[in-house]
């Protein structure tokens, strides 16, 4: 009887121990996988055949994202210059000189749902795991 | 009661390498987050070319502003202030160093290996560029790993066709 009150007692413990390390590795992972995009998108995108990030890219990233379990509709792109011009048209690539700024962000998908057991707010629904770079463009005109 | 001790015990074992492994995994991170900044911030500053040495034909890199842009890059980057503080947002707690800044121009032949005796680093330029080296030190959530402190290295290479 005593075994038993201490169990329950103590069952949301263990359920947090057991259990909130996989979802704090799987947001990790997410975390990783984010920023991995990101310096990926940053290395074409800046270099000097680009030197912008336009809808294809972002949508090529979308689905290699997708192939890892995330979900592609909730995946945010924020692609901006340091200059303020805009940095996704093909049409007038950024410069030499300018930085290339890429955010990605993605819900933390109630992922930290499981520390109310220790009485821990998990964070709001609007929070994000985000994932950002800012990088300088190669991309030089050349006269045709 | 000893059994109930023992479950106790055994729960801060538990949670002890839990907060380990986490906080290893986090200082990983955060030295990967600051390596790409300092690897930003250094191509960043490569690709100050010269504009005077430039119309002579001689392309190098121009030192002054060169160091401003590894400066912007790696705070915009770390989400740092003007005094290479964190600003909140970061993942650092504690402001960053620069411990080495150089400029390889024009002066030198390529290629040409730079080497740093005290930190035992060394890389060889094809083309004018930059060195950046950095230290950082990574905020510990919960005190079980020893103090983590990290002299990040990057070197970048102008680039030009």
């Amino acid at each position: 009887m005593k075994q038993l009150l201490v169990f329950v007692l103590f069952a949301g413990m263990f359920c947090w121990l057991m259990f909130s390390p996989v979802y704090r590795h799987v947001l990790v992972m997410r975390q990783a996988l984010l920023q991995q995009e990101v310096d990926y998108l940053l290395e074409i995108g800046a270099s000097g055949r680009f030197g912008y990030i336009d809808r294809l890219m972002i949508e090529e990233s979308r689905s290699r994202l997708a192939a890892y379990g995330f979900r592609p509709g909730d995946l945010e792109y924020f692609v901006a210059s340091t200059t303020g011009e805009p940095a996704d048209d093909p049409s007038r690539p950024l410069v030499r000189g300018t930085g290339l700024k890429l955010m990605i962000r993605y819900p933390y998908d109630r992922l930290l749902d499981i520390d109310r057991l220790m009485g821990i707010q998990p964070p709001p629904d609007s929070a994000r795991i985000t994932a950002s770079g800012m990088k300088m463009s190669e991309y030089v005109p050349w006269l045709e | 009661m000893a059994k109930l001790v023992f479950g106790v015990l055994m729960a801060v074992v538990w949670w002890m390498l839990q907060a380990l492994q986490w906080d290893g995994e986090m200082a990983l991170g955060t030295l990967y987050e600051v390596k790409r900044a300092v690897n930003r911030a250094a191509h960043a500053a490569a690709q100050q070319a010269d504009p005077e040495k430039l119309e002579l034909g001689v392309i190098t890199v121009e030192p002054v502003l060169a160091e401003e842009a590894a400066y912007v890059y790696l705070r915009d980057n770390l989400r740092l202030d003007a005094q290479l503080q964190p600003l909140p947002g970061s993942v650092l707690r504690d402001g960053v160093k620069i411990r080495h800044f150089a400029v390889i121009g024009d002066e030198v032949s390529f290629p040409y290996t730079f080497r740093l005796e005290e930190l035992n680093y060394e890389v060889t330029f094809y083309r004018p560029g930059v060195v950046l080296v950095v230290e950082a030190a990574y905020p510990r959530l919960f005190g079980v790993l020893a103090p983590v402190e990290w002299t990040v290295k990057g070197a970048a290479e102008m680039v030009y066709a």
